[in-house]
């Protein structure tokens, strides 16, 4: 666009070669950085290298990953009570027994154990895989983007509706939402793991307990049922104000005209909100979405720091793959099945919600 | 009435927005200045109070210990160091690159956009191990290691903000110094560089904000050179004086002094942060 009067093909290429030469050391950088380390990510998932280790590493071919993903249904059979012929059923809960899953599932060529067990139809079956853990890790990372990002979507247009009707000390109320979004999220976890201590100590306890709601010594971060819902509201705190800031300005771009001119021709204001505010806003929201998702896709610090090893997600599973174990190969191997999984979301996000790029 | 019904809902209702996003932090202050005994007082107490007479009675030592810790002190400053090397590297190599994409024409600039675009949204964790061969192969310690690492979030997104404020940029500007006779580099030392700088100062404060967050690198890089370690790493690790039970008088009190300095810096640049965030975000 610049230059438009004296366009001449010598000052274009002058002008495309010191852009060229501009953008020289930021993709020096990104290939050292970024493209080099995912082309060894890559080459070493085929690979059984061993973490900080001279041993020479063997070509395996693609044994990382079907180690990692392998995965079989097998139905579990009824335990048949010797004496009376029908299926046994356990002696304090009345529940019908079934055949032990270890019996059930393969072991060749790798072992597969217990990820869960399901009906279906009246019959029972369990599902099995070659590295329970993994699959359980890519499932409760599914399970904490999608819900964590579904309420801080919520929250964040809630909150960000409120702010944006005028009142007085809209400034104090925008610089408290800067709060969680600047506390470091090591830190942040950190202050939750103490608020929500097991006991009386704790005082989230404390709090539920005064509302009548448990015994008061919930242990949040041990018990299963509990984890995953403790993480997320960690997570819906520290992130919710981004999203209601983004949302803000996508809310502050929307023309007031339309408004006035809505309210003449009588609508209401859910009306309003439905017809005006919703469409306008779906750009922004578009973007906002697909930022958070793949930042929660791949969330590492929260899962690390409250839930060590009792509970993965992906990016910590392959962190303790690297760092516990020093399965180097089998850790690259996980990368790159991250880096599918984040890419099919992107695509698949752009591709669904029309974000335009350009 | 109904009227003042609903003014009364809406002051509520900011209300407890407000408690909910300030909370957690009040209460890493309310325990900061607890001691041992107070912490595991049960129920716990909204201020600290003594475990007898139940006065008010915060005390400070706390703080005194954090500032008396030589992994937390060398955390702070191990930080400061990574997080600015990182920043600026980032903006001085960015800005070249941001005035390329946002005002100069060329072959391949939407192609070099989309990568520099995908690149803000790579997930780390996946060079993890690629990324430690890089840093050993090239003989680096965890400073400068993490320094280098960094830069796979700051310099995207350094990039990115700084083309969209670039392009905003008048053209009869660079018309006008054409027209005077100064070549594209001039123009861009001369006039566009002095127009970046409040531009600078938001995206480096953005960029710093995520160096000075980063755990993941920073976690394995250190993981044989202690004395490296930066604040996340030193707060996450944070060691624990009595057998098996964590200090958290010490680490709330930690947690309060790394999260001040940010918080007012944040507050004072508030306007542009929102603005660089939401140019980062929504001019994608």
């Amino acid at each position: 666009m610049m230059f438009k009067k004296n366009t001449g093909s010598k000052l274009l290429q002058r002008e495309q070669r010191l852009a060229y030469l501009l953008l020289l050391p930021t993709f020096l950088v990104l290939i050292v950085v970024a493209l080099y380390p995912l082309g060894l990510v890559f080459v070493t998932s085929f690979t059984d290298r061993t973490f900080a280790s001279p041993r020479e590493p063997n070509y395996v071919g693609f044994n990382n990953y079907a180690q990692l993903l392998s995965m079989t249904i097998r139905e579990l059979p009824p335990l048949i009570d010797e004496e009376t012929g029908l299926q046994a059923v356990d002696q304090k809960t009345g529940e019908p027994l079934y055949e032990r899953p270890l019996r059930v599932l393969p072991r060749e060529p790798r072992r597969y154990r217990e990820v869960s067990q399901f009906s279906f139809f009246g019959k029972r079956y369990v599902l099995g895989a070659s590295d329970p853990d993994f699959i359980k890790a890519v499932w409760d990372t599914l399970v904490f983007t999608v819900i964590s990002v579904l309420l801080e979507t919520i929250l964040g247009l809630g909150i960000a509706l409120v702010v944006n009707s005028p009142f007085k000390g809209r400034g104090v109320m925008r610089a408290a939402m800067l709060v969680p979004w600047a506390v470091i999220t090591v830190v942040s976890a950190r202050m939750w793991q103490w608020m929500l201590a097991p006991t009386r100590v704790g005082v989230i306890n404390v709090i539920l307990q005064g509302l009548g709601l448990g015994d008061g010594n919930i242990a949040f971060l041990s018990q299963p049922e509990w984890q995953l819902p403790a993480l997320i509201m960690v997570d819906v705190w520290k992130t919710t104000p981004f999203m209601a800031l983004l949302l803000l300005a996508g809310l502050q771009l929307i023309p007031n005209e339309l408004y006035e001119a809505a309210r003449v021709d009588g609508a209401g204001s859910f009306r309003q909100f439905i017809s005006i505010t919703m469409p306008l806003l779906r750009p922004t929201m578009a973007v906002a979405l697909v930022f958070r998702t793949l930042d929660a896709l791949r969330v590492f610090d929260l899962f690390q720091v409250m839930l060590a090893q009792s509970r993965y997600s992906m990016a910590s599973y392959n962190y303790y793959q690297l760092i516990g174990n020093r399965a180097m190969g089998q850790a690259s191997a996980i990368g790159v099945i991250i880096f599918i999984f984040i890419f099919i979301f992107a695509v698949a996000y752009i591709r669904l919600l029309g974000v335009k790029t350009d | 009435m109904a009227k003042l019904a609903n003014r009364v809902l809406f002051w509520i209702i900011i209300g407890v927005i407000i408690v909910y996003l300030l909370f957690p932090f009040y209460w890493a202050v309310n325990s900061s200045l607890k001691n041992e005994n107070q912490l595991m007082m049960t129920p716990t107490t909204f201020v600290p109070r003594d475990p007898v007479t139940k006065e008010l009675s915060p005390t400070l030592d706390n703080y005194r210990a954090v500032f008396q810790s030589d992994q937390f002190i060398r955390g702070l400053r191990n930080s400061a160091i990574v997080a600015s090397a990182a920043t600026l590297l980032s903006l001085a190599i960015g800005l070249f690159a941001a005035f390329a994409l946002g005002k100069l024409r060329f072959k391949g600039k939407t192609s070099a956009l989309y990568i520099i675009l995908s690149m803000t949204m790579f997930p780390q964790v996946t060079i993890l191990s690629g990324l430690y061969v890089v840093i050993t192969g090239l003989g680096l310690t965890a400073i400068p290691g993490m320094v280098l690492s960094y830069l796979i979030f700051t310099l995207p997104f350094t990039v990115w903000v700084l083309t969209s404020f670039f392009r905003d940029l008048p053209v009869e500007l660079m018309q006008a110094a054409q027209v005077d006779g100064a070549t594209s580099f001039q123009t861009f030392r001369l006039i566009l560089l002095p127009l970046t700088a409040p531009a600078l100062v938001t995206t480096g404060l953005l960029a710093f904000i995520a160096a000075w967050n980063e755990y993941l690198f920073a976690l394995t890089f250190t993981a044989i050179e202690p004395a490296s370690r930066t604040v996340p790493v030193a707060i996450a690790l944070f060691p624990a004086l009595v057998a098996r039970q964590e200090p958290f008088g010490e680490i709330m009190a930690a947690a309060v002094v790394v999260t001040i300095p940010i918080v007012v810096l944040v507050l004072i640049f508030q306007r542009r942060i929102v603005a660089g965030l939401t140019a980062g975000a929504i001019k994608g």
